[in-house]
């Protein structure tokens, strides 16, 4: 039975202006895994942030997170919650230990005990050497670095992170990605990682949820999402001749099950369905041509979510 | 409770490292010091009945004084400490980054509200106490107790009133979700309630009370005579009585000061007068008139029993403004950044 420390049934967010930004959301969130939360900007990853949060009332459906209710029992949620929202806002005229110290501060904590976790998680996101310095002087990826220790000054047991990494340098994004991940492995975090940058969740994320205009379109595991491509697809094989004859395509397309054959040079593309396998093998081999290389295609998280993003499946893997 | 006290704490030390405010302080704090030492002088220097130590507060150098500083330029020192309070947090994401922690949504604003009455409170008694430093050694005497208890009651109008124009200040910047915007409404209202109601009073009283519609039948006793066109006098007619008449003065003046009092600025300015012993009205706008002391014995309940109307409704519109403010920032929706 998993432990879902989120819940949402049904959540929906309509604002005044109509724009339906959340659309009967159900989502779950198991505690301690990593939810990569994808979908393009504009699709609703912030609105259920902020619900989550309790800023923004939904217009129907309920929220729990840790069992607690996000409209009746805000205040508890958000002493859960640490969040890193999109554009992490901070007082520029005051330095970095400053700033997490306010944030203790409202969090209710001793002045020692804000002060010693501010050097903590300072150090535990890299700014150290900075922490004295005026945050009006950082760049951005030192900015959300910040915002991660803000974050975690309450100690939460859920971090919602929203696009972390936007507009951080790739060093900087790989710091991001080593931190989210350590934290996860060594706080046990469960973290939820919006974002619209699919390789950096592919690389973090134990699990996707895919939301296309507020609606949530697929959810599971990388492996589950690719298994339901392939059982849509069939296999795709990818093959290296040493050289690709033209009798060669026309016997593999006769196979029974080979559904494709597209050349390229010396490389092949087929696609078939999984028991046709080894005929293929057999037909290239039966016509002189040597394979030099063979490997079952793996879709991208790019290419799973183009594919749900473009079709629109409504449906949980 | 907690989280308004934090939040209080760090608005009020943000306060006295805030440029705008101290640089409109200071503009204050030496104008009005100048105005107490002229003042003083004055007082000094008159062979009156002019033992009025509340004189230093509104008699100063070419009209200039605490009540009329603070007439004119206390509306911009609260406006232009709160206008951005709200709207400037939202912009730079720092309000998602407070509401997310466990906290109320109102200490926010409570501890602003808070931080900005203190803050105010501290320039007024500063300034004032200053101007007393002044000009105590240069007269010779203090305040007796019943002056003292009127410097005091002139401190908490004053409050009240830069409150007001701070509540406004920070209803606009919940309101307004950009700063320029804010900056905008909060300099139009301020030229609105300090200058342009008074030349519109002035001009609305004309208007209505016009010396050419005056009627003479109604005043004079006309039964024949020569005057230029159908007009005939009566005996004892002359053609000075054509001067604008006292009653007429009056009305417009009437109609001018009811047109007047919806100004802050005003009530305030009637208020100030009556704390201080000067002629009513004396301060405002930019039009700043030298006060004229009534020569009467000064009586602080007097004065009090005359203003309480006027200090009730500049506290009441004070508290409008901070309830509004308060609503609206309540009701408010994070919305994600577009």
């Amino acid at each position: 039975m998993p432990n879902n420390i989120i819940k949402t049934i049904d959540l929906t967010k309509i604002y005044e202006n109509k724009k339906v930004a959340v659309d009967h959301l159900n989502l779950e969130v198991e505690e301690g895994e990593i939810l990569g939360f994808l979908g393009p900007n504009g699709s609703g990853k912030t609105t259920t942030f902020l619900m989550l949060l309790g800023l923004s009332v939904p217009t129907s459906g309920t929220a729990k997170v840790g069992g607690k209710d996000v409209v009746k029992e805000s205040r508890e949620v958000r002493k859960v919650i640490g969040a890193l929202p999109e554009f992490a806002g901070f007082y520029d005229d005051m330095t970095a230990r400053q700033n997490l110290e306010y944030i203790g501060a409202l969090n209710e904590l001793p002045r020692a005990e804000c002060r010693s976790r501010a050097g903590e998680y300072l150090g535990i996101v890299g700014l150290a050497e900075s922490a004295d310095m005026k945050v009006g002087k950082f760049s951005r990826g030192m900015r959300q670095r910040l915002g991660i220790a803000q974050a975690l000054m309450k100690k939460p047991s859920i971090l919602l992170l929203d696009e972390p990494t936007i507009g951080v340098d790739p060093q900087g994004t790989k710091e991001l990605r080593e931190l989210i991940m350590r934290l996860n492995r060594e706080q046990h975090l469960t973290i939820i990682l919006a974002s619209h940058l699919l390789n950096e969740v592919q690389k973090v994320c134990s699990k996707v949820a895919i939301i296309r205009n507020g609606k949530l379109v697929a959810t599971g595991t990388i492996d589950e999402l690719t298994a339901g491509l392939r059982t849509a697809e069939g296999i795709r094989l990818d093959l290296r001749l040493d050289k690709v004859k033209p009798e060669l395509l026309r016997a593999l397309r006769e196979v029974p099950g080979v559904l494709s054959v597209e050349p390229n040079a010396n490389e092949l593309t087929v696609v078939s369905e999984p028991a046709a396998v080894a005929e293929v093998s057999q037909a290239i081999t039966s016509h002189g041509g040597t394979i030099l290389m063979m490997k079952p295609y793996e879709p991208t998280l790019e290419e799973i979510f183009m594919k749900y993003y473009q079709n629109g499946p409504t449906q949980e893997a | 409770m907690s989280s308004t006290l934090t939040v209080f704490r760090k608005e009020l030390a943000d306060l006295f490292v805030n440029k705008r405010f101290i640089l409109l302080f200071a503009m204050i704090l030496l104008l009005s010091t100048a105005s107490a030492y002229q003042g003083a002088n004055y007082l000094k220097s008159s062979s009156s009945t002019s033992t009025n130590f509340m004189a230093i507060f509104s008699q100063g150098a070419n009209g200039s004084s605490f009540v009329s500083l603070m007439v004119t330029f206390g509306p911009l020192l609260g406006l232009a400490l709160s206008f951005d309070a709200i709207n400037k947090e939202r912009k730079s994401g720092t309000l998602s980054t407070l509401l997310a922690q466990p906290i109320f949504r109102d200490s926010i604003i409570n501890g602003k509200f808070l931080a900005g009455a203190v803050g105010l409170t501290l320039a007024i008694v500063v300034t004032l106490g200053v101007n007393m430093g002044i000009a105590i050694p240069l007269l010779g005497f203090g305040p007796t107790s019943t002056e003292a208890l009127a410097i005091v009651a002139l401190i908490a109008v004053t409050i009240i009133y830069l409150c007001f124009w701070y509540g406004l200040g920070m209803l606009f910047s919940v309101y307004c979700r950009e700063t320029s915007t804010s900056i905008l409404a909060s300099v139009a209202t301020w030229i609105v309630f300090s200058i342009l109601i008074f030349i519109f009073a002035s001009f609305a009283s004309n208007v209505a009370v016009s010396a050419v519609s005056f009627n003479p039948s109604e005043n004079f006793n006309f039964t024949g005579g020569n005057f230029p066109g159908n007009f005939t006098g009566g005996p004892g007619f002359n053609s000075s009585m054509f001067t604008t008449p006292t009653s007429v003065t009056e009305s417009r003046s009437m109609i001018a000061s009811t047109i007047s009092s919806i100004s802050p600025a005003y009530l305030y300015s009637d208020i100030a007068s009556r704390l201080t012993g000067a002629v009513s009205s004396s301060f405002t706008g930019f039009s700043v008139s030298i006060p004229r002391f009534t020569g009467q014995q000064y009586n602080l309940y007097t004065a009090l029993a005359g203003s309480w109307a006027e200090i009730a409704v500049i506290a009441m519109a004070m508290v409008v403004c901070f309830i509004a403010s308060y609503m609206l920032f309540l009701r408010s929706e994070i919305r994600p950044a577009a």
